[in-house]
């Protein structure tokens, strides 16, 4: 596809479709939004401030909505517009695996989220493959690469003047029939995405192995490591809420006493906040930051590995970028690694 | 003129051996100040416990985080089973400086347990400006050079003015170095507080409901993550409104409504407290300046009180104290 056919791929789509793209908002934020023509976006970006991953997890989701008149209680479902189809282009391939660890979470065995599952069935994902990751990048540390296609339903590839389109799954075929002005690749264009493939890897400069932490870690639950890594966090949350894979939430009522009712949600919550493990009895079992940064290393290097069997980290480094007091999570992997294990 | 450049180098290497001394004296147990980042764009705060560790110090104008929050922390030592509070060096600009006292005056510090260690300050660069200029491509290395920042990338280099190019509150600040050190590296830089609230003015002149959308404006994109919260050395409440429940004072939605209440709130609660130093600012992933809301109340409380935080050991904010013959005639209405 050329660069210049974006715009008719927006018409062919747009009318069946709800589109995210990479918007730029201010100085070097892009962020994902619904777009109605290929001009508000660019595809000339690294990566969005916010994951995307609010698509499919959004801030705020009414779970259930009530009345209540004296003894006489309601629940009613949450009134929901119809969603449409959602196509999410230009996601990158360490936000479409973060897709892919969610779903391990919010469908777990017997456990499914309704409203997790609602939203998956509807999006699909065009990507957009990684020319130019960054010096935070890791994603080849945790079993990704900049031009992995398996979590997209379309893959694209920029090489310059066009885009290698390639369907990866089923969704993606339907999506690409619809599309009349694609062209077969030539030989020297798919020559030149597997040129760019291969430079990307070796771009990416960051490389530790993660697979040692979750049995380090497991030994290692008082070690003096967690102390040192957390004096300095302000338990500020950026890291968590900033985080494609990061999925807890709180669960709070709404209530508007004035007209009897009210509505429960659930919104982003952050394992670094005190209130997070704060029990009604007032004992907190993560009663400071030493604790809470223990968590989150350990829910993404210990934890997710020994339920589900993957990683739960995707490595797209936007910890490290937005914490405050740079605390790199690239730092404490690898003083991690050196902890003596004492088997 | 010392450039801008010769201005952090000196700084840093004289910062070096004083704090090494400190420690080598054992005049105080630990210091906290800045080391390098493992990204471009930030110096990580760090903690020097023996004299060794004071190699890893640096002063550059990339310092955000005010390292005052750490001394809420109480950190203690045993001696002769006994438990002492420790006594800790802070590597102090002014902002971090006029925090310190504000703390020790609103009873959350001790002095004695605190040594200043005061830095003549220069201003700190604004990265949301370096970002505008640069655009979304990836900032490889920030440098000064005599009186330029130097910002390189893959296939770019860019040089900015460091003069201009500085956050907007260290362009109006005068207080360079803290009003009260115990050590000062260098010479007080500070200036006569003639403050001129040139920055809120063009807010002021807004009629009110341009003021609303230009606050829902700056606010928009706010996650509510509370970053600037924890970054501010003055929200140190155990329980802060906005986390309440019971009662519940406030929704926790997405809403501007939710949005806008936690921010109005916060900020009328810094009124007369709040020292300048841009840490919330700093600490937003989002970039969202929340001094536009600060500096506005800074300038009342100078207005209506003449009071500016931070200045000394014993002044209370305005609106933490009281006096009998305050005039009350905005609580009674005839």
């Amino acid at each position: 596809m050329a660069r210049g056919n974006i715009g008719e791929f927006f018409l062919a789509l747009k009318d069946e479709y709800d589109i995210y793209a990479p918007v730029r908002s201010s100085g070097n934020h892009v962020n994902f939004k619904k777009v109605s023509s290929a001009d508000e976006m660019t595809l000339d970006y690294l990566n969005t401030t916010i994951p995307p991953k609010e698509i499919w997890f959004p801030r705020v989701e009414t779970l259930f909505e009530y009345e209540i008149h004296g003894q006489d209680i309601k629940v009613m479902p949450p009134r929901v517009s119809n969603e449409r189809e959602t196509i999410i282009i230009g996601i990158r391939p360490c936000d479409a695996a973060s897709f892919r660890l969610l779903r391990k979470f919010f469908d777990y065995g017997t456990f499914k989220d309704d409203l997790f599952k609602k939203h998956e069935e509807k999006i699909a994902l065009i990507g957009l493959k990684c020319n130019e990751p960054k010096k935070t990048c890791f994603c080849t540390s945790v079993n990704g690469s900049p031009h992995k296609k398996e979590d997209f339903d379309v893959a694209l590839t920029d090489i310059a003047d066009k885009f290698v389109v390639e369907a990866i799954t089923k969704k993606g075929e339907n999506i690409l029939q619809k599309l009349s002005f694609l062209k077969d690749a030539s030989g020297a264009d798919l020559e030149k995405a597997k040129q760019s493939a291969i430079k990307a890897e070796q771009a990416i400069t960051a490389k530790f192995d993660v697979n040692k932490a979750a049995n380090i870690v497991n030994d290692n639950f008082y070690n003096a490591l967690w102390e040192e890594i957390s004096t300095t966090c302000l338990g500020c949350g950026s890291c968590s809420f900033l985080c494609p894979t990061c999925h807890c939430f709180d669960v709070v009522d709404e209530n508007d006493y004035a007209n009897h009712r009210g509505r429960r949600i659930r919104t982003w919550d952050t394992c670094q906040s005190t209130l997070f493990t704060l029990h009604t009895s007032g004992h907190n079992p993560r009663p400071s930051q030493k604790e809470r940064c223990r968590q989150r290393i350990a829910h993404k290097f210990c934890y997710y590995p020994n339920n589900y069997g993957v990683i739960g980290c995707v490595g797209c480094g936007r910890c490290i970028i937005d914490c405050p007091v740079n605390n790199d999570v690239r730092d404490i992997i690898q003083k991690i690694n050196k902890i003596k294990t004492t088997q | 003129m010392v450039t801008a450049q010769e201005h952090g180098h000196v700084l840093e290497s004289k910062l070096r051996t004083v704090a090494s001394e400190l420690l080598k004296e054992k005049k105080v147990d630990l210091i906290i100040g800045y080391s390098k980042g493992t990204i471009p764009q930030r110096s990580s705060p760090y903690i020097a416990r023996n004299p060794a560790d004071t190699s890893n110090f640096i002063w550059n104008n990339l310092g955000y985080t005010n390292l005052a929050k750490y001394l809420l922390a109480k950190r203690k030592k045993k001696v002769d089973n006994k438990e002492v509070d420790l006594k800790i060096g802070v590597v102090a600009k002014g902002c971090v400086g006029r925090a310190i006292n504000q703390l020790i005056v609103e009873k959350q510090v001790t002095r004695e347990n605190v040594v200043i260690i005061g830095i003549p300050c220069n201003g700190m660069i604004d990265l949301n400006r370096i970002y505008e200029a640069v655009g979304t491509k990836e900032i490889l290395d920030i440098a000064l050079v005599g009186d330029d920042i130097v910002v390189k990338g893959r296939g770019f280099e860019k040089k900015l003015p460091f003069n201009e190019n500085i956050n907007t509150l260290c362009k109006a600040c005068k207080i360079k170095t803290p009003p009260i050190t115990d050590v000062l590296i260098g010479e007080s830089n500070n200036l006569p507080i003639d403050e001129k609230f040139q920055d809120v003015i063009a807010f002021e002149k807004m009629p009110a409901n341009e003021k609303r959308d230009h606050v829902q404006q700056l606010l928009h994109d706010c996650i509510k993550c509370g970053s600037c919260r924890q970054a501010c050395p003055f929200c140190y409440c155990k329980l802060c409104f906005v986390d309440q429940n019971k009662p519940v004072w406030f929704n926790k939605t997405f809403d501007m409504n939710d949005i806008l209440v936690f921010h109005l709130i916060r900020s009328i609660h810094l009124a007369g407290r709040c020292v300048s130093c841009g840490a919330c600012y700093g600490a937003c992933p989002i970039g969202i300046n929340l001094n536009e809301l600060t500096r506005k109340l800074e300038k009342l409380s100078k207005a209506r009180f003449d009071y500016v935080p931070g200045m000394d050991l014993k002044t209370p904010p305005p609106m933490m104290a009281f006096k009998l013959d305050d005039d009350q005639g905005f609580i009674l209405e005839e």
